[in-house]
């Protein structure tokens, strides 16, 4: 077998937390990003210690909660974020379907936009010229949208045209973010085929979703990203698992700390209620006294 | 370091396509579109030409003298469109990698190109303005000569680029950590027009008594008034810059080349996490 086309390697990025306070642009000059003069700050790894390898032609489905790093991971992958820790190695050209209305200028119509994306993303104008009306075909537009300012699109319009232009390049890695969700069905029919295609030439593919369904559809493997670190790098069946059973413990366990929250609460008032009861005759003895007024200020400061 | 060159040099053709996209944005909506980067250096010698030339009576300062070939208007005129090359290269330095956030998010290509686009854009605006100038050169007969066109011409417009693109890159990187910077920068673009020799034949300060000598030094310590004084010297030979000047010009932009490509790279990785 070949190289792996994706290899990563203990891989781990660092965000600051409080990054407007933490160093001052004197510090930032001399010591520039590798040297953090106080590694024990509070600084934020959303990955640690990631380590796995793709080879040719596997779709790898990337799983996990909100905010454990899928995105950041892809990102990294693609080459547009830098880990602080480790390598990625990625052998030939990535095609990324990170956000598909990237790159398009609103001022200027469809069709400039088209050659213009393209030709960013390595397209010849020729190529882009040959595929064109395929392009526009399966971005569906209406009839004469193509030359009309971008800004003027709908946002459905925008994503469609994106896809459209993407999936034609001929990149042999695709990395695919949360793309799936968006356009109604009958596009997302159209994207599935795409992809679909796309796999059957032997392209190698990472897809982060949170939609079981289009993972299991492309999926052959999966990796299970928790807390900002690789917890399994299994088939994708097994990954979804553990995903579910993690999800649902957590559900279990946020519920028993709700309703713990809820007992506590409820004995709270019951103590209160207890509470005002007992104060209830002495606020009323006060007010006999003929300094009801006051009397009433100072148990309402008390409460 | 040699392989960010060379992936910097493959990439020279997006280079192009970004220039020419922001080209086609600015000129796109307007109804005299490329009529606009002539029309702008001319409104703008205009005004200057009234305050400078006729009631401040400038003309005297013009290197050659009083009646060298060209006169004020064409001295101000040849300083004008570089400075116009600089100055809004300047202005958009520090929204070079904000603005273009989208796209350095998503597409792998190296940084520097967006930077460098802002700097060659200028130049294509530049080279735009040129028919003004040869206008100007005609109605007012100014001359040029050999030295003038094959040394001074070519040599000025290197070292403005190298000046102008390590500015940027330092600008473009800070500014997404720090955003003090576009506030600066525009105090700067106005010190620096008038400190640069760009109306104001550089002989009205350094022939003059009224400044002590360390301020003469200092206002010859600025890069840009080397840079400007060899444009002016393509129609003035008189104006052409002495060693000194021409020394701190070359020095000063390798010096902020490096500086500014240093600190680039140096910050990429905090500012790609910005973005």
């Amino acid at each position: 077998m070949a190289e792996p086309v994706i290899e990563a390697e203990n891989l781990g990025i660092r965000f600051a937390v409080n990054r407007r306070r933490k160093r001052s642009l004197r510090e930032m000059f001399i010591h520039g990003t590798k040297r953090d003069p106080n590694p024990t700050g509070k600084d934020f790894w959303p990955l640690r210690n990631v380590s796995f390898s793709v080879s040719q032609g596997e779709c790898v489905g990337i799983v996990g909660k909100n905010g454990t790093g899928k995105s950041t991971l892809l990102k990294m992958i693609a080459g547009v974020l830098i880990p602080d820790e480790g390598t990625v190695t990625v052998r030939g050209k990535v095609a990324p379907l990170l956000e598909l209305r990237a790159g398009f200028n609103d001022q200027l119509t469809g069709r400039e936009n088209v050659h213009l994306v393209g030709s960013l993303h390595g397209m010849t104008p020729e190529m882009i010229e040959e595929k064109f009306e395929e392009i526009i075909d399966f971005a569906n537009l209406r009839d004469g949208y193509i030359d009309m300012p971008v800004r003027h699109y709908s946002s459905g319009m925008k994503v469609r045209l994106g896809f459209a232009l993407i999936s034609q390049l001929q990149h042999p890695v695709m990395l695919v973010d949360e793309v799936l969700a968006v356009g109604d069905k009958a596009f997302r029919k159209k994207c599935y085929e795409a992809i679909g295609r796309m796999l059957e030439s032997n392209r190698t593919m990472v897809l982060v979703s949170h939609n079981e369904g289009d993972l299991k559809r492309f999926c052959d493997r999966g990796l299970y990203i928790k807390d900002g670190s690789l917890a399994l790098d299994a088939d994708i069946e097994t990954s979804l698992q553990a995903y579910n059973d993690d999800t649902k413990a957590e559900a279990e366990a946020a519920k028993k700390k709700a309703a713990a929250k809820k007992k506590a609460a409820e004995e709270k008032k019951a103590a209160e209620r207890q509470k005002a009861e007992q104060e209830k005759p002495a606020d009323g003895g006060a007010g006999k006294d003929g300094a009801g007024d006051k009397g009433e200020e100072d148990g309402g400061k008390a409460a | 370091m040699a392989s960010r060159a060379l992936s910097v040099w493959q990439n020279r053709q997006v280079v192009g396509l970004l220039v020419k996209r922001d080209l086609k944005v600015k000129y796109q909506k307007s109804i005299l579109g490329y009529a606009w980067s002539m029309l702008e250096p001319l409104a703008m010698a205009g005004v200057y030409f009234f305050v400078f030339g006729l009631i401040f009576n400038t003309n005297r300062g013009v290197p050659g003298g009083d009646d060298a070939p060209g006169g004020y208007l064409l001295f101000l005129i040849s300083g004008l469109l570089p400075w116009l090359w600089f100055s809004t290269a300047l202005n958009e330095a520090p929204k070079a990698l904000i603005s273009q956030a989208k796209l350095i998010t998503t597409m792998k290509v190296p940084r520097e190109i967006f930077p460098i686009a802002v700097v060659t854009r200028g130049f294509v605006d530049y080279l735009f303005a040129w028919p003004v100038l040869l206008l100007f050169v005609f109605a007012l007969s100014g001359r040029t000569h050999l030295m003038g066109l094959l040394v001074w011409l070519p040599l000025a417009l290197l070292v403005q680029y190298a000046f102008t693109l390590g500015v940027t890159f330092l600008l473009a990187s800070v500014n997404v950590l720090v955003r003090d910077v576009e506030r600066v920068v525009r105090i700067l673009n106005r010190v620096l027009f008038y400190a640069s020799a760009i109306i104001i034949p550089s002989g009205m300060v350094l022939d003059s008594d009224s400044f002590p000598g360390w301020f003469k030094v200092l206002y010859e310590l600025n890069p840009l008034l080397g840079i400007f004084k060899m444009h002016h010297a393509v129609w003035y030979p008189a104006d052409a810059p002495g060693a000194f000047v021409l020394g701190t010009s070359i020095g000063g932009a390798i010096i902020a080349l490096a500086v500014g490509y240093w600190t680039f790279r140096r910050l990429e990785t905090s500012v790609l996490k910005e973005l």
